[in-house]
């Protein structure tokens, strides 16, 4: 009996669908227990579905790599989803278009210094060059992230992981910031999370509002290609 | 089929984006040159037909989940960084906190006040 259920497990496995319904399953109830507690800041609905999809891989006993292949097919959604935020980008053009001074003032410095900061405190703490390279594209969207990273040199899934953490840690950190300095603005905030948080922050930028989704599309967008440029160019600078 | 129809355009700008890339050797995503394009395609035509809005609006939705088979990568790579997750971790911490609270004094230095409430 147990030897043909490990046979039909490993028949199952042999196709991507157990991973898609992993991730499927994960993502909805993080999102239901995230719903459930009261949408805490500081623990947005992607971190509890993470969490909840490493312990089921733990706990079905799946390797990452097998997981990872059958999810592939999910990830590769990610190409036409990048594309599809151009819409809420050109709804919000006139806005953006009145607005483009302070943008185009703010994002380079902002970019750059997002990569920096953890770079040089990596750095500092005697961080090998592989995971500086895995850090410095911490706050890009993973498509271009993971172009940057295998340029510099980086390791893929530490570079995803610094990503979950950024966009938990970005999202957190505005709200804070947002209500302890009463910012309501919703240009400065969705703005703000998109540079920092990219995918995660942006989402969270949506729950804001139309205008706030618009501008963090806006500021993901620039700060990824902004990055994708200036970042091998630095990497080469320093020397690393 | 309103929804598969938008998905076509999305993958369609994406295949456009790839080709950009490829043929001038970019150093951006495909998915970035797509979604420019895509917006350069919506200020000609100067509206957002039914068919993209529904696909793009669904998708941007799952956005979050697309990423997650990449992020959870992270569980699985504890030993190979032993020794390094404290510079890792301050770098993440404290990196995101100095880098918020930058943008943020940036964008309010710089944008003008008369914010429009939605």
């Amino acid at each position: 009996m147990s030897e043909s259920l490990a046979l039909l497990r490993e028949h199952l496995l042999a196709t991507p669908m157990p991973a898609i319904a992993l991730t499927l399953a994960a993502f909805l109830a993080g999102n239901r227990l995230f719903l459930r507690v009261n949408r805490p800041s500081g623990c947005p609905a992607i971190l509890i579905a993470a969490m909840l999809l490493a312990a089921s891989l733990a706990l079905l006993g799946i390797d990452y790599d097998d997981y990872r292949a059958g999810a592939g097919w999910l990830m590769l959604l990610l190409g036409p989803a990048t594309v599809a935020l151009g819409v809420p980008l050109f709804q919000q053009l006139p806005r953006i278009r009145a607005l483009w001074r302070p943008i185009l003032i703010s994002l380079p410095p902002a970019a750059m210094l997002a990569a920096f900061y953890s770079v040089g405190l990596a750095w500092v703490l005697g961080a090998s060059p592989e995971v500086l390279a895995s850090l410095a594209p911490k706050s890009v969207t993973a498509p271009i992230a993971i172009g940057i990273t295998e340029q510099l040199g980086g390791v893929i899934p530490l570079m995803m992981g610094g990503l979950l953490i950024t966009g938990v840690m970005s999202t957190a950190c505005v709200g804070v910031l947002a209500r302890y300095l009463a910012i309501r603005d919703p240009r400065v905030l969705g703005f703000v999370l998109g540079v920092n948080g990219h995918v995660i922050g942006t989402v969270r930028a949506f729950e804001l509002g139309p205008t706030a989704g618009a501008f963090a599309s806006l500021g993901m967008s620039l700060t990824g290609i902004f990055s994708a440029l200036f970042l091998p160019l630095a990497w080469r600078l320093l020397g690393l | 089929m309103p929804a598969l129809r938008g998905f076509l355009w999305l993958v369609g700008f994406l295949l456009l984006g790839q080709a950009l890339v490829w043929s001038l050797r970019l150093p951006v995503s495909p998915g970035v040159v797509g979604m420019l394009a895509m917006t350069l395609w919506l200020v000609l035509r100067g509206r957002v037909s039914e068919d993209i809005q529904v696909a793009s609006q669904s998708l941007i939705a799952v956005l979050a989940m697309l990423i997650m088979p990449g992020v959870v990568g992270v569980f699985f790579i504890a030993e190979a960084f032993a020794g390094q997750w404290l510079a890792v971790g301050v770098a993440l911490v404290l990196g995101t906190l100095l880098s918020v609270t930058t943008t943020l004094w940036l964008m309010l230095r710089f944008m003008p006040k008369d914010a429009t409430d939605e």
